[in-house]
């Protein structure tokens, strides 16, 4: 029982870790050369020295641009406190210009306790906010404006960029501009107005190294020993979670797992199921867990679909891999249902349903997505007059078949064909 | 939840269930006023279920039910977003929320079948959240306004800031609270179903992405978002990437699973399982949606009892044979029939009794029914609804040589003998025909089309009635111009006659008849119109 209850302990524990990246990337931040101390010195200038900076951080998603963003701010809010307020923006949220000023505006208002007014028009929110950065650069105060999937911005006029970069060009301001994206050439996207006036300044985070990634493991799963769990658990915890990581086994999985989506959020995303799977039963972790993970994680959509068909929309989709292969360009159910009944004249099958029978396998095919019309037009016309095209290949669709169990030898044939 | 007649009664009454529950318990409400929603109204209302009683409910879906409870995890532990997808009808949603009964966890459910655009969806998060009951008072208004995402993200951080304070705190005196189940824990889960459907929306080139990454953008730790959704998640992507959510499989139920699941909540279990004998096999070759297949079986159920006086019985080897004779005719035209609703379906087969008994079982059709049911049709507008199924089918060009008797004399003279070349065209144009639907054509052929035909009839009626040929063209004109257009609209209305949109060279509107060639005969045969005449058979 003891033990049942210092698993679910030690697994609310690691669980809790895996959702907090800045425990995560803490772990890097201590080399010199890590995007956190060079991100850490560019900012920390920005706050002693009044240089206003203006830089991209650039990576894949989920490589930590945001994490160690997050880290450093935390750092520098603690070091110099009351010197900075950061303003953050995200391109998903604030990407038509008007509504960005207004977010401006009331982070501005919330960070310095003034009236924040809805109505304010987008003259005003801009005119505020010149206003402000000269207000907190004559205080020394620095405005650190985080701008999270940076592309965005770059949609339209990009009059907020405009103004935030222009706005630091001049003495008084203090501030400094971070955008994060994902797209590697950003900062091509930006307008000649835009782009001279921004530092080229760009961060890259690159997938992680194997050292990196053993020393995320250690630090990610190794229990603490001063903490409230009982000492000879976490020592044995520890002892059992080494010996998995130490396995040839445990690294052919991790570097399987890691060909396909190397970042490392997807890595803590492994890591979560694993742990989550940790039976609580027997309190400890084992080589299976990684094994569900793994299988959780390749999955095979389109063959997981076509095992979920019935053995006549089966029918319906060799029908239309058929006329594909025939060159047919386009093909509704009409000629879908032609070719149904040819084959059925053909061999004498003993799938051979009514017209309304098949409209309706046509229909589920279309709601599992494994075919979809190939065009918006005609909304008002039929489900049988509709073009459709297939969303599986040739070869999809033969391994599914081959895999599906108690199906007719017929169909195998009718596609080899 | 044992108790319910079938797993699809099942399933309804959980998703109204819930929404009384997570919308602040309506029904009670009205009874006494004087209950004040509080956070426990966010978890599953009702007694709570143990976890036999969780399995025992879902005999096919084990695997899932564990999946799903590993990855809640422990309550108050964070969790990254899950993705749960599966065809429909494989009980996502009940389970999901079964889980959440059995775990006792506060969450918030929203479908977005039912909240079809972002501003509902929104409020309706909001809603709940802030335990706002939309009623008389405040004129089943939202507590806030909220459209853009921007605007959500702000609110969501407070409300669901306050929820888990509050969840807090009560956790840590539960025990002076024992009069009301409370949640447990204090993480708040956000289920959004349906999420196939937000592909459709307009603006889901944006929203998309944004409800993928809202657990990022939101940075709470005390918020898990569980997306439902029936279509797999490499439909989703598009330009705008994000992290993956964590895939939960379920997969469709095999033929043994069905027969598990069909079999709970029957009366009489071995009767059912000999009829399951017969007609699972060949049905599931069909079908293997269970909302379809019970259906179907719920209606054949009452045939295959017909012939036993006491259903109670369990049945042995002679009475088994017995009942398959006298069922064995319903199963075919069944089969087909699987498209259409239970009684309909059951009429047809009725029908199909009535030729048995003449001898002629080989002879029904499955839309024998048609016949029998009759249309509530003026004669005018079954006329109407002939000549516009003339007007597309037939090309505009054949129309003089087919009501004109001097238009076309010398079509057959040119008949030639088909070549290749023309065989080859034959089938093309046959697949452009099979491709493009029923043609449009303008008004005034539909008229043109209408008054041919009409002409013809009523000179042999009028040749009936009065013997001589009475009827002038004055008298035909002037019941043209009173009745048929409305005729028309009313026939638009019915959806037998889609109105097209305006042809750019004419400038008028088109029509296109949409219903089927069996359906036209019919409707021919029932005023004594010779249609296949008119036909023209390429």
């Amino acid at each position: 029982m003891a033990v049942q209850s210092h698993a679910r302990d030690a697994q609310n524990l690691l669980r809790s870790r895996l959702c907090n990246p800045s425990f995560v990337f803490k772990a890097l931040s201590g080399s010199p050369d890590s995007n956190y101390s060079k991100l850490k010195f560019i900012l920390s200038s920005s706050v002693t020295e009044a240089c206003n900076n203006s830089l991209l951080l650039l990576g894949p998603r989920g490589s930590g641009k945001t994490a160690v963003l997050e880290l450093v701010l935390n750092d520098l809010l603690e070091e110099y406190p009351d010197m900075i307020s950061v303003i953050r923006l995200n391109g998903l949220l604030h990407n038509d210009d008007n509504c960005a000023f207004k977010e401006i505006s009331r982070q501005l208002c919330m960070e310095h306790h003034l009236l924040f007014s809805k109505m304010a028009s987008f003259d005003d929110n801009s005119q505020f906010l010149i206003a402000m950065l000269r207000e907190c650069g004559l205080a020394h105060k620095t405005i650190v404006f985080v701008l999270e999937e940076f592309d965005l911005f770059a949609q339209g006029k990009q009059r907020l960029l405009y103004s935030l970069l222009d706005a630091m060009q001049s003495i008084t301001s203090q501030a400094a501009v971070i955008g994060i994206s994902c797209r590697l050439d950003a900062d091509q996207l930006l307008e000649k107005r835009v782009r001279s006036r921004f530092s080229h300044r760009k961060l890259l985070f690159l997938p992680p190294s194997t050292e990196i990634i053993e020393r995320l493991l250690q630090h990610i799963l190794l229990l603490p020993m001063d903490s409230t769990l009982p000492n000879d658990y976490a020592t044995q915890f520890n002892t059992k979670l080494e010996s998995v990581l130490a396995d040839e086994r445990f690294k052919e999985i991790l570097k399987n797992y890691l060909s396909s989506s190397s970042t490392i959020n997807h890595l803590l995303r492994f890591l979560f199921v694993a742990v989550s799977s940790i039976d609580v039963k027997s309190g400890y972790p084992s080589l299976d867990n990684f094994k569900t993970a793994l299988s959780s994680f390749r999955r095979q959509p389109k063959q997981e679909c076509i095992k979920d068909c019935s053995i006549l929309e089966l029918y319906i989709l060799t029908c239309i891999r058929r006329l594909e292969s025939k060159e047919q360009k386009s093909y509704n159910f009409n000629s879908v249902m032609k070719e149904y009944k040819s084959i059925h004249d053909q061999f004498q099958t003993s799938d051979d349903y009514a017209r309304n029978v098949c409209l309706r396998a046509f229909e589920r095919l279309l709601q599992r997505d494994l075919i979809c019309f190939s065009d918006n037009r005609g909304q008002g016309q039929s489900v049988e007059f509709r073009p459709v095209k297939c969303l599986i290949s040739h070869f999809e669709l033969q391994e599914g078949i081959k895999a599906y169990r108690s199906c007719p030898i017929i169909l195998t044939k009718l596609l080899d064909r | 939840m044992g108790k319910e007649e079938s797993p699809q009664a099942a399933r309804r009454t959980t998703r109204a269930s819930c929404a009384a529950a997570s919308n602040g318990e309506v029904g009670r409400s009205t009874i006494t006023p004087l209950h004040n929603p509080t956070v426990s109204d966010l978890a599953f209302g009702g007694e709570p279920l143990s976890s036999e009683d969780l399995r025992s409910s879902f005999p096919a879906r084990r695997p899932q039910i564990l999946e799903l409870v590993h990855l809640l995890g422990p309550h108050s532990s964070p969790m990254l977003p899950l993705f749960v997808y599966g065809g429909a009808s494989t009980g996502k949603t009940t389970v999901i929320l079964q889980v959440f009964r059995h775990l006792n966890r506060p969450f918030v459910y929203a479908s977005c079948r039912t909240c079809y655009s972002p501003r509902i969806l929104f409020e309706s998060i909001l809603n709940q959240l802030l335990l706002h009951r939309k009623n008389e008072a405040n004129g089943y208004s939202s507590a806030k306004r909220c459209e853009k995402p921007s605007d959500f993200v702000n609110f969501l951080r407070e409300d669901v800031g306050k929820v888990v304070d509050s969840l807090k705190d009560h956790s840590g005196k539960r025990k002076s609270n024992k009069s009301r189940r409370w949640p447990k824990g204090d993480i708040l889960y956000l289920i959004i179903d349906n999420l196939e459907l937000v592909r459709e929306w307009d603006k889901s080139s944006s929203l998309l992405p944004f409800l993928f990454n809202l657990y990022d953008i939101l940075k709470l730790p005390n918020f898990a978002l569980i997306f439902v959704s029936s279509s797999s998640p490499d439909t989703y992507y598009s330009s705008m990437g994000y992290i993956e959510p964590i895939p939960v499989f379920f997969p469709e139920y095999t033929e043994e699973d069905l027969r598990q699941l069909l079999i709970r909540n029957q009366a009489n279990q071995k009767l059912y399982s000999c009829f399951l004998d017969i007609v699972l096999r060949p049905f599931s070759r069909v079908t293997r949606r269970l909302d379809e297949l019970s259906t179907v079986f719920s209606s054949l159920f009452q045939k295959y009892c017909e012939p036993l006086s006491d259903t109670s019985l369990f049945p042995n080897d002679e009475m088994k044979r017995r009942l398959f004779s006298h069922f064995r005719p319903y199963i075919s035209p069944a089969l087909n029939e699987i498209f259409w609703g239970p009684s309909q379906c059951l009429s047809g087969i009725e029908s199909g009794k009535v030729t048995r008994q003449r001898g002629s079982i080989r002879k029904h059709e499955d839309n024998e029914d048609f016949t029998e049911i009759g249309f509530h049709m003026s004669t005018a507008a079954k006329y109407l609804l002939i000549s516009a199924f003339l007007a597309s089918r037939n090309p505009a060009t054949l129309d003089a040589s087919l009501f004109d008797s001097t238009g076309g004399s010398d079509n057959r003279k040119r008949k030639r003998k088909a070549s290749e070349k023309s065989m080859e065209q034959k089938e093309t144009v046959e697949q452009e025909s099979l491709m493009k639907g029923p043609g449009t054509f303008p008004l005034e052929r539909l008229l043109a089309i209408f008054q041919c035909i009409t002409s013809v009839i009523d000179v042999s009626i009028d040749e009936e009635e009065h013997g001589d040929g009475f009827s002038t063209d004055g008298g035909n004109s002037s019941w043209l111009m009173s009745n048929v257009l409305s005729q028309l609209s009313s026939l638009c209305d019915a959806n037998f006659i889609a109105k097209g949109g305006s042809c750019p060279l004419e400038g008028s509107t088109r029509y296109r008849c949409t219903i089927s060639e069996d359906f036209a005969l019919k409707v021919a045969r029932s005023i004594k119109f010779a249609l296949p005449n008119y036909l023209c058979r390429r």
